[in-house]
């Protein structure tokens, strides 16, 4: 990006600007946590909702919960997972149901506990002076995405939202996206909603179109590398949410690290979002799963 | 032992502060309890401060340190595994110098003993390292680490021979007069003649085990889950060979043993006194749950006044067989 750094703003709950860009020194907690909900959204995807009160008080868009699926003789490891929406005392977790931790995720039930610690990470920032954000979600990114577009509306900045998903079933987070957007164009693999491709052409248009002052992206890393550059080409400031396998989630194991221009960083304490001009994607992984 | 012989610690026993004496002393440090933290589980503290009182560690043993920063390996760094995990870090770490500026300061005034597990490519790095700590007033003791598994020159070459890991100790203990110890590798032939070799140079005591070198695949992809191919395993999955060897070794030297592999329970750290180990290092539990440490603290308390053991030491190689 030729442009001049760009000037990021945490923005907060109720949309008011209080910290100017260093990162916010959060305060993560261990909080028992009971299932209110957990039920099947689409082929392979959960909702789970969790009464956490604490988390839920505090968390911002972009953070996650590191989540102890199981305390059985079996040890699991945590497993991270964005909060997609935080209202009063719940916190709701989108899941892909990929491997160990969350095919036993999937069998919860209401009025299971389980721990959680969160909030963690750095969320999403705001730039000074943003009037209109386009938010580019692919397939799960859309979960950290979807409280990321409530927020926003609410504190009086525009929201344009290219969204891609392999089927009409898995474009995740529609509820919150069409009360919160002035504009969605979706793409899916099949043609079974909206544009037949990648959702690397909405966001391009999008970009060309409707000239946003911010771009937020959060989806599989090549699309999300994609959609970095097509940012970058038009001098629009880029953030991106990234995933890594991770272990302790509170930046002790450093097992998440992501290459950027000043080293390797955490995505759980330095992340998981980023600004897309920092991130070294030449070093870049294939997508985690455990 | 008839594993019903002896009444079982259940969770739910009395509070803490029952007035068992948990107090121990390794290599001339008097621990207020005998769990530390195991190095490269913990950082050097801060990231667990939100969660805990480090004041109630036995120690803190850092996350290793290099005489230069040293990048770790690519990712993915990690995979999980039967009862474990399997671990290519590489050593991550900003240099001796980063490490004093940012977390020997923060640790300044915690009230714990702070141990500094070090790390080199070479003899020399190894004694650069401690040189340069010497200086912090801070440090209780090293714990020289010759057994990582995660970086190809240094690290495990030491700890798998008898001469070098013998040579690395001479050095270290040549420059220090600060507890010395040796942080050894499952991965030999016979750790006892390892723990024999560090001891004759002076070693005050000997930790074990690091992690068991492991490989995870991915049947579908035909790769290896590790970008470095392989790993170092850890967690409940690695405790039986981790007490088998602390038995060992603890028969084989008179120095303290430090015993860690698996510890997840406070039963599990009873184990490794009963085995012979003086004092425990809580490692991968920590990712899992950060209160790991002071659960096993608790636990073992409890242990000991539901079994009429008035201090702990007591336990220490009273394996009954």
């Amino acid at each position: 990006m030729g442009a001049a750094r760009t000037e990021w703003f945490h923005r907060p709950r109720g949309g008011r600007v209080t910290c100017s860009g260093a990162d916010i020194a959060t305060h993560p907690l261990l909080e028992r946590v009971e299932v209110r909900r957990n039920e099947r959204v689409a082929e392979g995807v959960g909702l789970l909702v969790l009464h956490a009160p604490r988390i839920a008080a505090t968390i911002e868009p972009g953070q996650f919960v590191h989540l102890r699926i199981s305390t059985g003789a079996d040890f699991i490891l945590r497993r991270p997972f964005s909060v997609h929406r935080a209202s009063g005392e719940t916190i709701e977790v989108l899941y892909q149901v990929l491997g160990r931790g969350t095919r036993e995720l999937a069998t919860r039930e209401a009025g299971d506990v389980m721990d959680a610690v969160g909030p963690l990470g750095n969320g999403w920032r705001v730039p000074v002076g943003a009037a209109h954000a386009l938010l580019v979600a692919g397939g799960l990114g859309a979960a950290p995405l979807g409280m990321l577009a409530e927020r926003l509306a609410q504190g009086g900045i525009a929201v344009s939202v290219a969204q891609g998903a392999p089927t009409a079933e898995r474009l995740l987070a529609r509820d919150l996206f069409d009360a919160a957007a002035r504009r969605v164009v979706v793409a899916t693999d099949d043609g079974s909603a909206g544009e037949t491709g990648f959702v690397t052409g909405p966001s391009a248009r999008l970009i060309a179109e409707d000239r946003p002052d911010v771009v937020y992206v959060c989806g599989p890393e090549i699309m999300t590398r994609a959609v970095a550059a097509q940012a970058a080409a038009a001098g629009i400031p880029c953030q991106v949410s990234l995933e890594r396998l991770m272990a302790c989630g509170i930046g002790a194991c450093l097992s998440c690290v992501v290459t950027t221009t000043s080293g390797r960083k955490r995505a759980c304490v330095d992340g998981p979002v980023f600004d897309a001009e920092e991130v070294c994607w030449d070093g870049s992984e294939l997508p985690p799963r455990h | 032992m008839d594993r019903n012989s002896r009444p079982v610690t259940s969770a739910a026993g009395p509070a803490p502060g029952l007035g068992v004496d948990l107090a121990v002393e390794v290599a001339g440090l008097d621990l207020r309890n005998p769990v530390m933290t195991a190095s490269g589980t913990f950082a050097s503290g801060r990231e667990f401060a939100d969660f805990i009182d480090l004041s109630r560690l036995g120690a803190l043993v850092t996350k290793g340190v290099s005489c230069e920063p040293w990048a770790g390996n690519d990712s993915p760094r990690i995979a999980e595994t039967a009862s474990g995990m399997l671990n290519s870090i590489g050593l991550q770490n900003p240099g001796v110098e980063a490490f004093c500026e940012r977390d020997l300061a923060w640790l300044r005034g915690r009230d714990v003993p702070v141990i500094v597990n070090v790390s080199g490519h070479s003899v020399a790095d190894y004694v650069a390292v401690v040189e340069r700590l010497e200086r912090e007033t801070v440090v209780a003791a090293y714990e020289v680490n010759i057994s990582c598994p995660n970086v190809d020159a240094g690290g495990m070459a030491f700890g798998t021979a008898c001469a070098p890991a013998a040579e690395v100790t001479r050095a270290v203990r040549a420059v220090t007069r600060r507890p010395v110890i040796m942080k050894l590798s499952p991965n030999v032939t016979d750790i006892a003649e390892i723990a024999r070799a560090v001891e004759a140079e002076g070693a005050d005591a000997v930790s074990l085990i690091n992690t068991l070198l492991g490989m995870a695949i991915d049947a579908r992809t035909r790769r290896p889950k590790l970008a470095r191919v392989v790993g170092g395993l850890s967690g409940p999955a690695i405790k039986p060979v981790a007490l088998r060897m602390v038995w060992q070794v603890a028969h084989a030297v008179s120095v303290p043993v430090i015993g860690c592999g698996g510890i997840v329970t406070g039963e599990d750290a009873v184990e490794f006194l009963l085995a012979g180990a003086t004092a425990v290092q809580v490692g991968t539990a920590n990712f899992v749950d950060p209160t790991a440490t002071m659960r096993v603290i608790d636990s073992i308390e409890r242990y000991c006044a539901r079994n009429g053991v008035a201090c702990v030491r007591d336990l220490v190689g009273a394996l009954e067989g």
